[in-house]
């Protein structure tokens, strides 16, 4: 297979994963999204050609059996890590849609997740693991721009200085807290406890791509049962006074929000 | 492999709380590996028990490996069971040995998931360079397919049939009489036969020359047609579930080495499969011969999906003929369930059907059973009601009820399970009104109609009052029933309206934005008619953005969206590609609502009655009205899946909207009744009493159990009529098959209960229960409720989960870190979120590379 059969191949198959999902969810992309995709895509070849070619496994599940909450329930812990490569060593890559820069503010979380994945496949194959990383599929904003301008020099360089890889370091300690959490965390949703986080919470502020976010803006906004939650409404009439009218409570996507779902959604409704 | 060190006796004494002690029928079986296994297992006999431990020793004392094992189940449910059992026993067997195992890649689940999975499978198709999964119809689905007048039009079209050929179908389907030019009535009956001929494997081509009966060729012809347009040799094949396992088979049939990719091949409720599967499953075993059933013949259920319970009662002849050896046969026949009364009962019940065959040619049943309970309590545990009329009857079972609750029998209502053959009866109603009269609840979706629950009524009532109601015309029967429908969820959203000021603000918003768009619309159209441009011409923002957006009397929002900067730059850049907008497309932008029907039961739910059921659900005290309202956002979301989710004013507008929404789409839920949905969640929701139909109960168990309606007249299918002609097998007799189903089907129920079966004993004009019913309680000495002691009833015991639940990072404990409420939402009672754009995005790359790589891989191997 020539690199341009194979492009053509990548091609394709988004194509039809696309079409797939657009036939399963009855959802669309709007063109630029959809754009935005495949070139998330074309670059991961592009720049990380040599960590692809050299996976030997996908999809791998991993369990890890037998464990007890506190309360005395039995329960197995399941996840899915993206690719394993193992040649002279093994390496776990998680693929994460975001940017490097995001993963790496959020390292906490990754390195929760994937110390639990290596740990279960060490206790599981009882095979050494020599790394753990996190491949963050979103391109910086230097490839944007080359991108936009057309600038193939400019582009070389911006994938040059791109760095993917997030390597997260392993930590047994913290295997041990994560489970011990999880088990909180089975006994609760067995008692069905399931009442929203408290007002402080969605108050709480959050850094992501350089910009501040709420939870109640980053998580709440893009939840359907905000509407009927009573957290976000202590929320909206401690942040808008009681002078708003209720409805007001109705209007808060973003505009850019409601474009892109307009876009996505009657552009596929003329083409049928 | 293990070292000699651990036995099975071992592991099975390790067991917490209590060591493992099969009976010596259930030892044997656990510990046969080699050759076919023939195992008859009647109702609570631990066969559940026996699968996991025989799958267990051939991973763990014969060297099998995982991958090399296929084992099928007949619901997703059962399959978890025994994965996460699985997974449990191996951890154990780790724990004390360091040997690890990897169930991951093995195959268990419904066959329609196994089907699903060796399709994809390079163990079948090496060459294969990318795997094409179909995308798959379920029922409903298939329903819309069909029905879909363009599609049923061209279909019927492409075929010989007589020009009114609806009437000529419904016709031909009840024997000659009635005919009806009712689409809905056509296409839901061929949509029987279609699926039937796709389980039975059969070629239109070839059984077209079966039949001289000129519509039956026209109804096979559009079978044809239907197969041909879901184009199975394309890029994105669509199947439903009886043509899945066609095209699974397919794939087996071009694999010279299928019959040897699985070393074991186990089959759980055989009697329920029909004659594709036993195909699949034979050729599946063909190398090895290693083919291990396990069924009961007597709870066989599924005759109107296709199964045929010979594949069961047959299997040793089928085993020989096919696989040319012979088999073990071995019964598990203790019943661990039920008291003693209720297996000698329902044992009972069983012999009173003749059996067996003309001239002596053996059984339609495997008669040497001898199905015996493990307890030796003798206190009595079947109760009939005092025979009597209805009112009378449902009363005095409401009271034993309470009585069980007060009295702490039970833990919770949700374990007196009511059964019924159908839910549609009147008995049902009946007895719901009695158990609601003594202050209980009761959890029945299914019911009647899914949609006249009080939460359904509640959403539609709303709709219905804010996008108008259709026009009712003259019409009798479902119409008429439906219509009255509309009238009640409408008089119920006048009520809310009134209850809730806030609510009729917002209702009386969504009004006037639909009478904005519609407004504007018109507007944007007559501007368009003065230049003398078609809505479907080029959109040229030179010409035509400063006549529309300037155009008298348009809103703010709609000269907004036509002046958008975006947008115009977009467009002149189409243009340039000569890949313009129409101008129908700058309109319907500008005249868009800016919310789908989802976003506004979103929205709706902000108010009560709605929030309150949310708050309910919260605090973990009644899940009932909370299924319900995710049952909802289900159906919303399907109908999204065929319409634009976008709801444009030329939509709106001529009650097109209306129209696809409440007079097609509810309306045809309405007269479907939703009995597709049979998987009965469990355990059923906390604090209400769950009726459920008797094929609902299926592999479920309940300390108290009342079949409320003992009573189903045995009628044959005109389906098993039509199809008996074209398939050259011989079955039960067209003749016998109703009374046998029948009798098989209260067999299930009557052996669910364990501690208490409880019967109602309808004596009536118009009201009375089934033979052999009525025999049995002919006799005087028969139990009755009146005289019944609870004293003697046992308490039920709490059942302890000795199986380990499967939790995801992912999708359970990061969800629920991040939001209880969202977690209990979306992932515990299925509701279906409006807006999935980021979440798209990261599926589809997340696929692709996914792809890629396995591209790789196959590539350099």
């Amino acid at each position: 297979m020539t690199d341009q059969e194979l492009e053509t191949a990548i091609l394709e198959i988004f194509e039809q994963n696309y079409e797939i999902l657009q036939a399963e969810g009855g959802h669309s992309l709007t063109e630029d999204t959809k754009r935005a995709a495949l070139q998330q895509v074309l670059l991961y070849w592009r720049k990380m050609r040599d960590v692809a070619e050299r996976v030997t496994e996908t999809e791998v599940k991993l369990t890890l059996p037998e464990q007890q909450t506190r309360k005395g329930r039995k329960y197995s812990i399941h996840g899915v890590v993206d690719v394993v490569q193992e040649e002279e060593r093994t390496v776990m890559y998680d693929i994460k849609t975001h940017d490097a820069e995001y993963v790496q503010s959020n390292r906490g979380d990754y390195e929760k997740q994937l110390n639990i994945y290596a740990h279960i496949w060490q206790e599981l194959r009882g095979q050494p693991l020599d790394q753990t990383a996190i491949i963050a599929t979103a391109h910086p904003k230097e490839v944007k721009q080359a991108l936009h301008a057309g600038d193939e020099a400019a582009l070389e360089a911006a994938l040059a200085a791109w760095e993917p890889l997030v390597d997260i370091p392993f930590a047994q300690q913290q295997v041990e807290a994560v489970i011990a959490d999880f088990s909180e965390v089975v006994d609760a949703i067995e008692d069905r406890q399931f009442s929203p986080p408290p007002l402080s919470r969605l108050e709480q502020r959050y850094k992501t791509r350089g910009r501040e976010k709420r939870f109640a803006t980053q998580i709440c906004g893009n939840c359907d049962g905000r509407f009927s939650c009573s957290s976000y409404r202590a929320y909206t009439q401690a942040n808008r006074g009681g002078d708003v009218s209720f409805n007001r409570y109705f209007r808060d996507f973003e505009s850019t929000d409601q474009e892109a779902w307009l876009n996505a959604n009657l552009e596929t409704n003329l083409e049928s | 492999m293990i070292t000699a060190s651990l036995t099975l006796q071992d592991i099975w004494q390790a067991l917490e709380p209590r060591p493992f002690q099969p009976n010596p029928n259930q030892a044997n079986a656990i510990l046969h590996t080699d050759g076919p296994l023939y195992l008859t297992a009647g109702p609570g006999s631990g066969k559940t028990r026996v699968l996991l431990w025989r799958t267990l020793n051939l991973i763990v004392f014969h060297g099998i490996q995982p991958e090399e094992i296929f084992l099928s189940t007949f619901t997703e449910k059962a399959a978890r069971q025994l994965r996460e059992g699985l997974q449990s026993l191996l951890g154990i067997v780790t724990n004390q040995t360091g040997q690890p195992y990897d169930i991951a890649r093995m195959y268990v689940g419904t066959v329609h998931a196994l089907c699903q999975q060796l399709m994809i499978d390079r163990r079948f198709s090496p060459d294969m360079l990318r795997p094409v999964t179909p995308g798959l119809m379920d029922a409903l689905d298939q329903y819309f397919y069909l029905s879909d007048r363009r599609f049923w039009e061209a279909a019927i079209a492409s075929t010989e049939l007589p020009d009114n050929a609806n009437y000529a179908i419904t016709e031909f389907f009840n024997g000659g009489k009635w005919g009806s030019s009712s689409r809905h009535k056509a296409v839901t009956n061929c949509l029987n036969l279609f699926n039937r001929f796709s389980e039975e494997c059969l070629d239109p081509a070839e059984i077209r020359d079966r039949t001289d009966n000129e519509i039956l060729k026209g109804i096979i012809d559009l079978y044809a047609y239907y197969k041909d347009s879901l184009g199975l040799e394309g890029r994105t094949p669509q199947v439903d579930f009886a043509l899945l396992q066609q095209q699974a088979l397919q794939t087996l049939q071009q694999s010279p080495d299928a019959g040897r990719v699985f070393k074991h091949v186990i089959i759980d409720e055989y009697q329920d499969t029909n004659s594709i599967q036993e195909q699949l499953f034979f050729q599946l075993a063909a190398g090895h011969q290693n083919i291990c059933v396990v069924g009961d013949d007597d709870q066989a259920l599924y005759r109107f999906r296709g199964a045929t319970v010979e594949n069961f009662v047959q299997f040793p002849e089928r085993v020989k003929t096919t696989l040319d050896c012979s088999l073990t046969q071995i019964p598990l026949d203790i019943n661990y369930r039920s008291r003693k009364h209720i297996v000698d009962f329902y044992t009972d019940f069983m012999s009173r059907c003749n059996w067996s065959r003309p001239d002596n040619r053996g059984h339609y049943r495997v008669v040497d059973k001898d199905i015996r309970a493990h307890s030796s309590d003798h206190h009595p545990a079947v109760v009939a009601s005092s025979p009597a009329k209805p009112d009378q009857v449902v009363a005095e079972i409401a009271e034993l009820v309470k009585r069980l609750l007060d009295e702490q029998k039970v833990a919770d209502p949700n374990q007196i399970a009511f059964l019924f053959p159908s839910l549609k009866s009147k008995q049902v109603e009946r007895m719901r009104q009695a158990l609601e009269a003594q202050g209980l609840s009761v959890y029945a979706p299914r019911a009647g109609r899914f949609l006249e629950v009080e939460e359904s009524v509640a959403v539609f009532g709303l709709f219905l009052q804010i996008f108008g109601r259709p026009e009712r015309g003259e019409y009798k029967g479902d119409y008429a029933e439906f219509q009255d429908w509309l009238d009640t969820c409408l008089q119920d959203a006048h009520q809310h309206l009134t209850a809730d000021p806030n609510l009729a603000t917002y209702v009386g918003d969504c009004q006037d934005e639909i009478e904005t768009v519609l407004s504007d619309y018109q507007i944007l159209c007559r501007v368009a008619e003065k230049h003398g441009w078609e809505l479907d011409e080029a959109y040229t923002p030179s010409q035509m953005e400063q006549p529309l957006a300037q155009a008298f009397g348009l809103s703010e929002k709609a000269r907004k969206s036509i002046t958008n900067v975006y947008i115009n730059r977009l467009a002149k850049q189409r243009h340039l590609e000569g890949n313009p907008f129409s101008l129908k497309y700058i309109i319907n932008r500008a005249t868009s609502l800016d919310w789908s029907i989802l976003d506004l039961f979103y929205r709706l739910c902000a108010f009560q009655p709605f929030k309150s059921w949310f708050d309910l659900a919260e605090q973990g005290s009644d899940e009932g009205p909370i299924c319900n309202l995710g049952l909802v956002t289900q159906y919303l979301s399907r109908f999204l899946d065929h319409n634009s989710p976008v709801l444009t004013a030329s939509f709106l507008q001529d009650s097109k909207f209306i129209n696809a929404f409440f007079m097609r789409f509810v309306y045809s839920l309405f007269r479907l009744g939703e009995s597709e949905f049979e998987n009965a969640e469990d355990p059923f929701p906390k604090g209400r009493i769950p009726f459920l139909t008797i094929h609902q109960s299926k592999g479920l168990e309940f300390p108290v159990v009342i079949l409320g309606n003992p009573r189903k007249d045995p009628k044959v299918q005109p389906i098993e009529t039509i199809v008996r002609p074209l398939i050259d097998r011989e079955g039960e007799p067209l003749e016998r098959m109703a009374e046998f189903d029948v009798m098989r089907m209260f067999y299930v129920a009557l052996s669910r209960a364990e501690n208490l079966l409880v019967l109602a004993h309808f004596s009536s004009a118009g009201n009375f229960v089934s033979e052999p019913f009525r025999t049995l309680l002919d006799n005087p000495d028969f139990p009755r409720i009146p005289h019944f002691d609870t004293n003697a009833l046992p308490v039920a015991a709490f059942k302890e989960e000795d199986i380990a639940r499967a939790y995801s990072y992912t999708s359970d404990y990061l969800l629920y870190q991040k939001c209880p409420r969202q977690y209990m939402l979306f992932r515990k009672y299925g509701f279906v979120a409006s807006r999935t754009q980021t979440q798209m995005f990261g599926s589809v790359v997340h696929q692709t590379l996914e792809d890629l790589h396995d591209l790789l891989i196959a590539k350099r191997t």
